[in-house]
């Protein structure tokens, strides 16, 4: 009896020690949907920063009227560093300012901020992307900067026109352009010597991608094409290799009437996976979608080649260890292309909202973030490769290779690439979400549904949801 | 106060009324601030019901009739249309029949294997309190977000799980790619936390008279025999209180199929539980008015089923009360 009123107690004691140790509320208590974006890490993604929901201040100096600003983006762990130091150095030099700030991963960012705009209290200054900025804007989400720019308080008087236009949605400047992106191929250099295959040319096609990755496959054993080659850009960028685009300039409806071409390509990522030349699509879904860079197989040697964009590869190379060696060079393009499928695009942008009390301190630290040298040694290019022709040279002798690749690799497409296409329509996210992926992508490369079949049926999809008003 | 006058010849009485001094409280008056003190006291209570459910649930329901954008600041009144266009969406279907998979698979193993292990701790040998604990710790941490992701990890393709099939030889798969086997690894956690019906199952089995099994054996019934004609009727109260309990759960649960599927429902939609997709409309494609309106069908839904099952209560739950008193 004894004994077992001692285990008792031991017994008792690990479960309330597990009780304290626990957060969760009892399963008949449904917690607020709202709860669990913000507590839930991005799975199987250990570098990237949980959503944090705890924003951080840096103090503020006691003199001059003090302004507070609320800065928020999204990012690998690396990219939140870096913009961390800046936003301090900021703080150095404009000691009335002080900037709270706030980082998710990629997927939590748009949840979070759409969240803070139902309650109007966004903050001040905060990253867009190309894909969202016409629907933000559509909503009177964001401020127009040009009368910063005209005063002076952004200057943009060395940068080339074409690195800001990508921001401009009728003719007003709503989001500044962080630094140039472009899709690229990242090649595992070291891998293609081991099977003696050379580099492709910028101008090589599918048919030289599926030749080069099986061939890889057979010598070398691993993964030759790599992952994320189901990507909705993909869809999009083979038909401006024609000259059209994924969605019709009015984003009203599809840009291109050869369904045949978008069935090869899927027919030909079928080959590819039933040979093992490219991961498979159950690892893809399993593992490749969250979009965490440092878990590619290329980084771990598992791949020869990977899709991805070209401020990617700085956090790709990193993860990899300094003693490999990569290269970036443009997407193939189909056989009878008459362009490259690459566009050079503004990877994010920074914008002001609507509802900012110091819009004016605002701009100045967007005006920081683009021309402060000591600002840009700190930031690399890590977002892309900045704007300013002044400062992208001012950083070039303190890049490591990685970063010395992806610039090098921009110069190139901006010679080489096809000329910006027009923003994602606003429904563009609910497409590739709700439309692309699930029962496009995944139904005919899990072999449940033939493409060309799967195909039309995604005209008609989508055709309906961009019309829709 | 009133104060008789005079009293005339027929008794008619003639009544001063003075009024009353202030500080005499009315019957009403004592009423009220005898239950001002109860006020008070549920007054915290009070103001977190109203703002986080009463007043959210009634704009849910105003909501699943317009075509509410989380960005925009207009509202427009759509009637039904939410409705029919949830009709006629193929992944709402796909939804629906992801959760009623995972519930009526979940949901009876869940309580199998809790009234299996209750039984069989229901036991005064040594140790039973630590497999006690043990055996409902899980369900403690269960819903949580860490335990999902810890799942997640398990089942993934370089995970500990493929790693002992592999180190058995035996076939190594992407759990979490398959669209045959992703779903049955979120059935697998919520039956893992059977510990909270198991603790109510053992309290039910400790109520159980003793000599209900004694005078069956003597009568020469076999074990089986005792459980279906002495435990199952005995323990039918606590096995309908759980059948409502995780059947509630399983239309409604959440964490897992998110942090599972990564929030994408994938593969092939075979994971997108309902609230699952609830989230990605209301949270994701910011289309409120449409995730509001499936909120309330599934709020029908679940009343239905509850009703259901309280309606057929009557004819196998047996109460004791109630066999006390035909006896």
């Amino acid at each position: 009896m004894r004994r077992d009123s001692v285990l008792g107690w031991q017994s008792l004691l690990a479960v309330v020690a597990l009780l304290v140790a626990a957060c969760s509320s009892p399963a008949a208590a449904p917690a607020p949907p709202a709860a669990a974006p913000t507590t839930a890490p991005a799975a199987a993604q250990p570098t990237t920063a949980p959503a944090a929901a705890q924003p951080t201040t840096a103090p503020a100096a006691a003199t001059g009227d003090k302004v507070e600003l609320r800065f928020a983006w999204w990012g690998s762990q690396d990219r939140h560093n870096r913009t961390i130091k800046v936003i301090e150095l900021f703080q150095q030099q404009h000691p009335n300012i002080s900037i709270t700030y706030e980082f998710a991963g990629f997927t939590d960012y748009f949840t979070k901020m759409a969240t803070y705009a139902t309650g109007g209290n966004l903050p001040d200054l905060m990253q867009q992307d190309y894909a969202t900025i016409t629907q933000w804007n559509a909503n009177g989400l964001l401020l127009p900067m040009d009368d910063y720019v005209n005063d002076n308080t952004i200057n943009l008087k060395d940068v080339p026109k074409g690195s800001i236009d990508g921001g401009r949605i009728n003719g007003k400047l709503i989001a500044l352009n962080l630094g140039n992106n472009s899709q690229a191929m990242m090649l595992d250099v070291d891998a293609f010597q081991k099977a003696g295959i050379p580099l492709p040319p910028t101008t090589w096609t599918w048919d030289d991608f599926e030749k080069i990755a099986t061939d890889i496959h057979t010598k070398l054993g691993i993964n030759g094409g790599g992952a994320n080659l189901d990507d909705i850009q993909m869809w999009k960028s083979l038909y401006l290799a024609y000259g059209e685009w994924g969605f019709s300039a009015d984003g009203k409806g599809l840009g291109y009437t050869d369904d045949q071409k978008f069935v090869d390509y899927l027919k030909m990522l079928m080959r590819l996976q039933d040979s093992g030349a490219i991961t498979n699509q159950q690892d893809e879904i399993a593992s490749f979608r969250a979009g965490n860079v440092e878990a590619l197989p290329i980084v771990s040697g598992k791949a020869a080649m990977q899709f991805l964009w070209s401020n990617q590869l700085v956090a790709a190379w990193t993860a990899a260890g300094d003693n490999r060696h990569f290269k970036l060079t443009m997407l193939p393009r189909p056989k009878d292309g008459k362009q490259a499928e690459n566009y050079p695009k503004p990877s994010q942008f920074i914008s002001i909202t609507k509802g900012s009390k110091h819009p004016k301190e605002a701009a100045m630290f967007i005006d920081f973030m683009t021309n402060n040298i000591d600002a840009n040694k700190i930031l690399l290019g890590e977002r892309g490769v900045p704007i300013s022709p002044v400062v992208a040279d001012a950083i070039k002798p303190l890049l490591t290779p990685a970063q010395v690749e992806t610039q090098d690799y921009l110069g190139i497409v901006s010679k080489e690439a096809s000329p910006l296409p027009p923003p994602d329509p606003a429904a563009q996210t609910n497409l590739g979400n709700n439309i692309y992926l699930p029962q496009l992508i995944d139904p005919v490369l899990l072999k449940q549904t033939p493409p060309e079949a799967a195909v039309a049926q995604y005209r008609k999809d989508a055709t309906a949801l961009l019309a829709a008003p | 106060m009133a104060r008789v006058t005079e009293v005339g010849a027929s008794g008619e009485i003639a009544l001063e009324v003075r009024p009353r001094a202030r500080s005499v409280p009315t019957a009403r008056q004592r009423a009220w601030r005898r239950n001002l003190t109860g006020y008070l006291f549920i007054a915290p209570w009070l103001f977190a019901f109203l703002s986080f459910t009463a007043i959210p649930i009634s704009a849910s329901a105003f909501l699943a009739f317009t075509n509410y954008n989380v960005l925009s600041s207009s509202l427009n009144w759509i009637a039904f249309d939410n409705f029919s266009t949830m009709y006629q969406d193929q992944r709402f279907w796909r939804a629906v029949r992801a959760t009623f998979l995972y519930a009526f698979t979940a949901v009876p193993l869940k309580l199998i294997f809790a009234l299996g292990l209750a039984m069989l701790l229901n036991n005064a040998r040594r140790g039973v309190y630590a497999y006690r604990a043990a055996y409902y710790a899980p369900s403690i941490v269960g819903a949580s977000v860490a335990v999902a992701v810890v799942w997640r990890e398990m089942f993934g393709k370089q995970g500990p799980i493929n790693g002992v099939l592999g180190a058995l030889g035996l076939p190594v798969t992407a759990w979490l790619g398959d669209p045959a086997t992703a779903i049955w690894t979120v059935i697998l956690l919520a039956v893992w936390e059977f510990g909270s019906p198991m603790l109510i199952f053992l309290a039910g089995l400790r109520q159980i008279p003793q000599e209900f099994y004694e005078a069956a054996a003597i009568d020469g019934a076999g074990v089986w025999r005792r459980f279906r004609s002495i435990t199952l009727p005995l323990l039918t109260p606590l096995i309908f209180f759980n059948l409502v309990l995780q059947m509630i759960f399983g239309f409604t649960v959440f964490t897992a199929p998110f942090i599972i599927s990564g929030g994408s429902g994938a593969p092939l939609d075979s994971v997108l539980l309902y609230s699952l997709y609830l989230y990605q409309k209301g949270f994701r494609d910011f289309q409120m008015g449409y995730a509001a309106a499936m909120a309330w069908v599934l709020l029908l839904v679940v009343a239905c089923f509850t009703a259901l099952i309280f309606r057929s209560s009557s004819s196998w739950v047996h109460y004791e009360a109630d066999t006390e008193a035909r006896q």
